[in-house]
């Protein structure tokens, strides 16, 4: 028995040392007599050998060791056919050989054998049950394990190991769970167990993956327990447990000691697994990249490739990381994690499409899971907003329920697509979410207010920081944390856009004071300052924004919109190029910007030279151009285009694209363009059509705020001879802007045009005779009142300017003179009309309409002989009328160029363009706005042509007037060289002429009109008796 | 507080509505609402059911403006051919008319005394004061030009161009709004100019003193917002922004607690000075509203707070305010 304990010692080669010397032939033939003793040597040397055998994992070793235990068994079996010991032996390695048959053969004859207590031989007991084990008989081995241990209370723990796992077989999970927990008790050392104990509660959550953990369970307990699958389960097991040092050991052994491809696959997985957890992604990378070689098809064993896909795809190996994940889904094709992340690296190859189709299926099959819709919702904010939506508070419902943290990023989407939407209470709201508490609840609330600001503040950014540190003074804490800085933004944006911009200024400052480099809420209180015309701050927080980034281009962009609104034109070229150098000319509004500065060059230049303006108009339709190749749907761009088009007389053309822009605008939400029904509308009307669409335009997108508007409209009037309501929307556009005097003399001019029309009236009545007079007043104090307030405001310039003036108001007066005395002319014959209108009776009548024909014949003769008509306004009014009417425009606009007011237009053109950009620069969205502006310019430039038409009408005049006074000619001349003097010295041109020479010819005009009413009637007539009696 | 509305009077006028102010009650009536409009006439109404009391002719194109004494007795109406007609409220007796060519005519108010009327003189830079006896221009206030401007005064405005005006309570001090946005504070007695007040820079079309304090100065802009200034210690105390549009009126209530503005973007909204924020919007009015006026307390049995509008709609609107 010295062998024995040789074995128990685990000193191996000794013991089969002895037990080879025992088993000689030399011992057989000296001990033929002791037979048990012999078999009992011979059947333990079988057993090593068969244990061997079932240790060894290369194949032909095993096959010796096998063949070596068979002999001794064979040896043993001939000492005594009959010993149970060496058919248990058998049986075991048959068993170790797969030979199931065999084996049950084997131990069946031990137990059928009834010498003795055979039937209940426990070892044998135990074979069976293994036998009936493997070939599935799960609950006849369940019975003979049962039997072994009523048998053999004590016996070793695998039986209730065995036990345990017929019970798991036959999906009694509580009882295998049970018996293993016994096995536990007896061998506290096996750890192993005390895994399978745990696999097993795992596997009962997971159903779905029995299948797996049964193969392996079956696998283990055959090779049970030195094998490698084991040690890959305790790897396994170590793996969650987070003892990755263990993990490498357990796994680096079993791959030395496997050959088994599938089982080697899973070494390296565990492996791969315990680098990938561990951040370490090349080794994982390449662990898992053996352990997918191991393993061919994916079908096997597919976790490998999920794992090498991650890796993949943070390698950004995008397509190789798709094939893996696809292999996958070929496997698990509902896999929820397996679809979003192809989705995933589908959005990462911007194939959208598909994406959108993965991530579609995930979230069908799996309608619970807050990731998935996550990613749809991103995936969806860019094609359909509304379905992102959905998508977006589905998941946040998940998440909702789940008691989980909703991601402030997800709130913060779910309010940009709201307010995007134009919902803006829900945006709201959902940002109010997604802040949380903090300071900024005060400023939300109104608790606490912007600081007062001193007139003469030393520095507006000290004085914030100085509001910010007062406010951590008095305890409040001014925090302010790095994720929710977005969302702050784009509250304080929805803010703006709610017209609450003193909040928003509050919270953008707020960001500021935490983030000084947060460039874009610079460019928004630069901005809210534009919009409230604050030029001057408006370029310091440029300057600030320049500060951190002196090559952004939204800075450079804004930053040359307000170089052009105060004037600095060249200045505002040069930032508008460094803003296109600074995006590489990929940024349009650049772009456009500069087309827009070369459209103003063109119209603006004092000499006009033809070919200058050509060159700047080719120029500017080449930059619209540019920017229509990269972005073919630019809105901004196509109407400049079409702007220049018209420029150049190509109505048709310009109008179809304007038409088109117009309806891909309303289809918009979020571009406004009125600008583009302007020009419309301009077209229309330059082609004779009288549109009424400004009136439309005007209440749509101005509230009725623009005077400018109101002017087309007041002029369509005057070209349908609708006098009064012309009058009437002057008098409007006076209300809306007090000080532009060019509205109080476009009124007088109506005024004047409707009595002029009332008298040309072959009937009328006294009624009507008497509004006349009244009108024609009402013309004259207008008019006086012009020519002395444009005096007025003279004054107060500097004095090289007042001594310009000085000479220049003696022309003015001599001017006035000849003026004045056309309207008291007018006056007075107005009156002697009334008084007819009263005298005259029913028999007179004939008489009357004779005096009225030579009226009209006179007028006639005035028309012809334009330089003697010194004294006829009105029929400087009808041919001016007549000029209106022309239906080319284009060629008209050009002739008017030549005229003096040129400079006037273009500076008018220039201030109108930065008003109307201020404007839209309030209520746009970051990025469309730079582009809104654009477009506002190009209305602009239109606009202001249909309003120059009402301007020179009424220059005209005067310019006759001018002219036919013999002393006028030189005056004027001079008063053109001054003015173009004054603009050089004043910084500003204005339009000074039109309202100087306004001026000049209604200075004296500013009698009380009582006395020109006094004015004696005789000299009426003698004025227009010898007008007629030239006619006859 | 809060505004409920009462009455609306569609088509109270032919033509845009463009001034509103309330007559204080005399012994022998109640206060009347007095409102000016484009169609060239003044219109009393009877509150609270703005029954038309009377019409006035006699002014040619718009009445930009209208003022009411504080006696009640007599009120002054202005229009675009700047002359202002002073009458007599229960007669409609023409008491005089004034004219300081070649300033125009803007705002008019009456000093809380009742013995000068202040008119906005546009163009002329300046206010025009004329004594309620002798119906003389006693003076001029004129708005200094800042030091170093040399700012052309062109079309579109950008002047100093004198659009409003507005007495502190205690009569001293005179405000009046600029085109630029620049508001001055004139010392009255001694009719001189203190000082400017900045932060708009767009027109201030309306302004108005608290009636409780008399340094805190409310203005509406044209940037859409109403500021809050301490007239004399030349600060800022606050800004309210909520308007789409243009502020184009202002008016403080009796109790000096709240703020009510009209807006071209058609709505009348109340704003709570002490959380300086707007409480309630009104959107009954389809057009821009040019005039917002609360009915001074005062009169026989009348105590209910009033708020009455005017629009470019045509229609007066009338509000309780509690």
């Amino acid at each position: 028995m010295v062998q024995r304990e040789y074995f128990k010692q685990g000193k191996v080669d000794q013991f089969r040392q002895i037990l080879e010397e025992g088993s000689s032939p030399e011992i057989d033939e000296y001990y033929a007599d002791v037979k048990y003793e012999r078999i009992a040597i011979l059947n333990a040397l079988g057993a090593y050998y068969s244990y061997l055998g079932k240790v060894e994992t290369k194949q032909r070793e095993k096959d010796d060791h096998f063949i070596l235990a068979t002999q001794y068994y064979n040896k043993a079996s001939r000492i005594d056919m009959h010993e149970p010991s060496t058919w248990i032996g058998k049986g075991q390695l048959l068993l170790a050989k797969g030979d199931l048959d065999q084996a049950s053969a084997a131990f069946k004859i031990v137990l059928d054998d009834n010498r003795d207590d055979n039937r209940d031989n426990v070892p044998a007991l135990l074979g069976q049950a293994c036998v009936l084990f493997n070939r599935g008989r799960y609950s006849d081995s369940l019975e003979l394990y049962k039997r072994a241990l009523q048998v053999h209370p004590h016996c070793p723990a695998s039986v209730r190991f065995g036990i345990g796992l017929c019970r798991y077989k036959m999906g009694q999970f509580e009882k295998a769970r049970q018996a293993f927990k016994r096995v536990l008790q007896i061998q506290k050392v096996l750890r192993l167990l005390w895994h399978w104990e745990s696999w097993i509660c795992k596997q009962m959550k997971a159903a779905d993956e029995t299948w797996k953990g049964m193969e392996k369970m079956q696998k283990a307990f055959e090779i049970y327990p030195y094998c490698a699958m084991a040690l890959n389960y305790l790897a396994n097991h170590f793996f969650f447990t987070g003892q990755h040092f263990l993990v490498e050991q357990l796994t680096e052994t079993a791959l030395a000691v496997s050959s088994h491809g599938l089982m080697k696959s899973h070494s390296y997985y565990n492996l791969a697994r315990s680098y990938h957890s561990k951040g370490d992604y090349e080794k994982a990378g390449m662990y898992y990249m053996a352990s997918v070689k191991e393993c061919n098809k994916p079908h096997d064993f597919v976790l490998p490739y999920f794992g090498l896909g991650q890796v993949q795809l943070k390698w950004g190996d995008f397509k190789s990381s798709l094939s893996n994940f696809e292999k996958v889904l070929e496997v698990y094709p509902e896999n929820c994690e397996t679809l979003k992340v192809i989705g995933h690296i589908y959005v990462q190859l911007s194939q959208t499409e598909k994406a959108l189709e993965v991530l579609r299926k995930a979230t069908k099959i799996d309608p619970r899971d807050a990731q998935a819709f996550l990613e749809l919702g991103e995936l969806l904010i860019q094609s359909d907003a509304g379905a992102a939506l959905d998508a977006f508070r589905t998941a946040r419902g998940l998440l909702k329920k789940n008691g989980g943290e909703v991601p402030i990023e997800l709130l913060n989407n779910i309010g940009v697509i709201h307010f995007e939407r134009g919902e803006f209470e829900l945006a709201e709201q959902t940002f109010r979410e997604a802040l949380g508490d903090g300071v900024w609840l005060s400023f939300l609330d109104g608790k606490v207010h912007s600081p007062p600001v001193d007139s003469d503040a030393s520095s507006r950014q000290y004085n914030d920081l100085q509001f910010f540190r007062r406010l951590e003074e008095e305890g409040i804490a001014v925090d302010l944390p790095w994720d929710k800085v977005t969302t702050l933004f784009n509250h304080a944006r929805l803010l703006e856009q709610l017209h609450d911009t003193e909040k928003a200024s509050i919270l953008y400052k707020l960001i500021l004071f935490k983030f000084p480099d947060y460039i874009d809420a610079y460019l928004r209180l630069a901005a809210i300052a534009k919009a409230r015309n604050n030029t001057q701050l408006s370029i310091e927080l440029i300057g600030d924004a320049l500060k951190v980034n002196n090559r952004c281009p939204n800075a450079l962009s804004t930053l040359g919109t307000l170089e052009l609104k105060s004037d600095d034109w060249l200045k505002a070229k040069d930032t508008f190029r460094a803003a296109r150098e600074a995006t590489d000319g990929k940024d349009s509004y650049a772009t456009l910007a500069l087309g827009n500065w070369n459209y103003y060059a063109a119209l603006r230049s004092e000499k006009r030279g033809p070919k200058l303006e050509a060159t700047h108009l080719e120029k500017a339709k080449e930059l619209y151009t540019k920017v229509l190749v990269q972005h073919p749907s630019n809105f901004y761009a196509a109407n400049g285009a079409a702007v220049v088009l018209a420029e150049k007389g190509q109505f048709d053309v310009s109008k179809d694209i304007f038409t088109q822009v117009q309806e891909a605008a309303s289809g918009n939400i979020f571009v406004q363009m009125p600008d583009v029904w302007i020009n419309l509308a301009h077209v229309y009307f330059a082609q004779g059509h009288f549109a009424l669409a400004y009136q439309n335009c005007l209440r749509k997108f101005y509230y009725n705020t623009d005077t400018q508007v109101l002017l087309y409209l007041a002029r369509t009037h005057y070209e349908a001879e609708q006098w009064q309501d012309c009058k009437k929307t002057l008098l409007r556009a006076i209300h809306l802007a007090p000080s532009n005097y060019t509205l109080r003399f476009d009124a007088g001019v109506a005024m004047q045009k409707f009595s002029m029309f009332t008298l040309q009236k072959t009937k009328k009545t006294a009624d009507e005779v008497r509004l006349t007079v009244a009108e024609l007043k009402n013309a004259v104090r207008v008019f006086s009142q012009l020519s002395t307030a444009s005096s007025l405001h003279y004054h107060g310039f500097d004095e090289k300017k007042i001594e310009t003036h000085v000479g220049y108001c003696k022309h003015l007066l001599d001017a006035a003179k000849v003026h004045h005395e056309a309207a008291e002319r007018e006056e007075q014959q107005n009156r002697q009309r009334l008084e007819l209108a009263r005298q005259v009776s029913l028999a007179e009548e004939a008489r009357r309409k004779a005096e009225e024909q030579r009226k009209l014949q006179l007028e006639k003769r005035k028309q012809e002989d334009l330089l003697k008509q010194v004294r006829q306004q009105e029929e400087d009014f009808k041919r001016i009328k007549e000029q209106w009417r022309s239906t080319e425009p284009a060629s008209k606009r050009k002739e008017r160029l030549q005229m003096e007011d040129e400079d006037g237009r273009g500076e008018k053109r220039r201030r109108k363009g930065g008003k109307r950009r201020k404007r839209d620069k309030k209520s746009r969205y970051e990025m469309d706005e730079t582009e809104g502006d654009m477009m506002d310019d190009h209305g602009e430039m239109e606009d202001d042509d249909a309003y120059m038409n009402n301007q020179d009408g009424a220059n005209q005049i005067n310019d006759q007037e001018d002219d036919r006074a013999d002393n006028n000619a030189h005056v004027l001349a001079a008063a053109g060289l001054e003015d173009s003097d004054a603009e050089d010295d004043a910084g500003a041109p204005s339009s000074n002429i039109n309202r100087r020479r306004r001026a000049w010819s209604e200075s004296d005009d500013d009698e009380p009109s009582g006395r020109q009413l006094e004015a004696s009637p005789t000299r009426e007539n003698s004025a227009e008796f010898p007008g007629s009696d030239g006619e006859a | 507080m809060k505004l409920a509305g009462l009455k609306s009077k569609e088509n109270a006028h032919e033509e845009s509505i463009w001034a509103a102010a309330w007559v204080p009650a005399t012994e022998s009536r109640p206060a009347l609402l007095l409102t000016g409009s484009l169609d060239e006439t003044v219109r009393l109404w009877r509150s609270d059911e703005l029954d038309l009391q009377g019409t006035n002719t006699g002014h040619c194109l718009g009445v930009v403006s209208v003022a009411a004494h504080p006696s009640g007795v007599i009120a002054a109406s202005a229009s675009l051919d700047s002359f202002v007609r002073v009458f007599d409220v229960d007669t409609n007796a023409t008491i005089s008319s004034l004219e300081a060519p070649p300033s125009e005519v803007w705002q008019m108010q009456f000093d809380p005394k009742g013995t000068i009327l202040a008119v906005a003189g546009g163009g002329s830079l300046s206010v025009k004061l004329w004594d309620t006896a002798t119906w003389k221009l006693v003076a001029t206030l004129s708005v200094p030009r800042p030091e170093g401007s040399n700012k052309p005064a062109d079309r579109s405005g950008s002047s100093k161009f004198v659009l409003s005006v507005a007495w502190s309570p205690d009569g001293k001090r005179l405000a009046c709004g600029s085109m630029d946005g620049t508001i001055s504070i004139f010392d009255v007695a001694r009719a001189k100019f203190l000082h400017h007040l900045e932060g708009h820079f767009m027109p201030v079309r309306s302004l108005a003193y608290s009636p409780i304090d008399s340094r805190v100065l409310f203005t509406a802009s044209d940037d859409t917002h109403i500021h809050i200034y301490d007239a004399e210690g030349k600060s800022m105390i606050g800004a309210m922004s909520g308007h789409a549009s243009w502020v184009l009126s202002l008016d403080v209530s009796p109790d000096g607690a709240a703020v009510a503005s009209g807006s071209s973007d058609r709505t009348v909204r109340l704003w709570d000075l002490n959380m300086r924020a707007a409480v309630q919007t009104m959107s009954n009015h389809t057009d821009q509203v040019w005039g917002v006026a609360f009915r001074p307390p005062g009169g026989t049995g009348v105590r209910a707070g009033r708020l009455a509008s005017v629009s470019d709609d045509k229609s007066i609107s009338l509000y309780d305010y509690s």
